[in-house]
């Protein structure tokens, strides 16, 4: 009874633990593809990219936007439009910013700096 | 950069902001019309109470980060599509100003 309940469980488990191997597996090449220091973006390309997301951010003046600008003090954000726009950036770049890293980032500057340096940027 | 960097923000101020970054996240998984439905309703909320509540009412800024990560929960659960149930604010508001 018991080796039969064991069975099936083992049964039912098999199944989506193939599938996550299978998942996993796919995501690692993608990121080894991404994380090659080979083609890692070049630093013009971040800032050009950085500087067409914050002018696409509906509150910003799009003529005001420089690779110094600071959110806040220069483009008249708060700080929930700096979430949405570091929020927009993670996409662009294809990253996963941490809490901690995403409060620091105020200004395109910082913005650049960080997504130059990071190694996952594509 | 080191000078403006932490003290800036409060605590309290910091969890907003990750409560904020929350839903932003969570409306990511969603399909897209319902995420920048998501994301227009979550904005403006947020836009609001930060103009609208007292800096200094902590009690109830904690009730409504209390409330939002309840709310946030809610909408991480693949069930939840869409943002209707989240919404009982900006129709109570509506109705009140109608």
């Amino acid at each position: 009874m018991a080796s039969a309940l064991r069975s099936a469980i083992l049964r039912h488990i098999r199944v989506p633990a193939t599938q996550a191997l299978a998942a996993n597996g796919s995501r690692l090449t993608a990121v080894r593809l991404m994380s090659s220091h080979d083609d890692h973006i070049t630093k013009d390309e971040v800032i050009n990219r950085v500087l067409d997301v914050v002018k696409c951010f509906p509150k910003v003046d799009p003529s005001k936007v420089s690779p110094e600008v600071h959110f806040e003090k220069d483009l008249g954000l708060d700080s929930l439009d700096t979430v949405e726009i570091v929020m927009a950036l993670e996409e662009e770049f294809k990253l996963e910013i941490p809490d901690k890293e995403a409060v620091r980032i105020e200004s395109c500057e910082h913005a650049i700096e960080y997504i130059y340096n990071h190694p996952m940027s594509s | 950069m080191g000078a403006s960097i932490g003290p800036r923000l409060s605590g309290m101020q910091k969890q907003v902001l990750a409560l904020y970054r929350g839903f932003l996240r969570a409306a990511r998984s969603k399909p897209v019309e319902e995420r920048r439905q998501i994301e227009s309703i979550v904005s403006a909320e947020f836009h609001k109470n930060s103009k609208q509540v007292d800096r200094k009412n902590f009690i109830y800024i904690e009730y409504l980060l209390h409330r939002g990560k309840k709310q946030l929960d809610q909408l991480k659960s693949p069930d939840t599509v869409g943002l209707s149930s989240l919404s009982v604010d900006s129709s109570r508001t509506r109705n009140s100003s109608s």
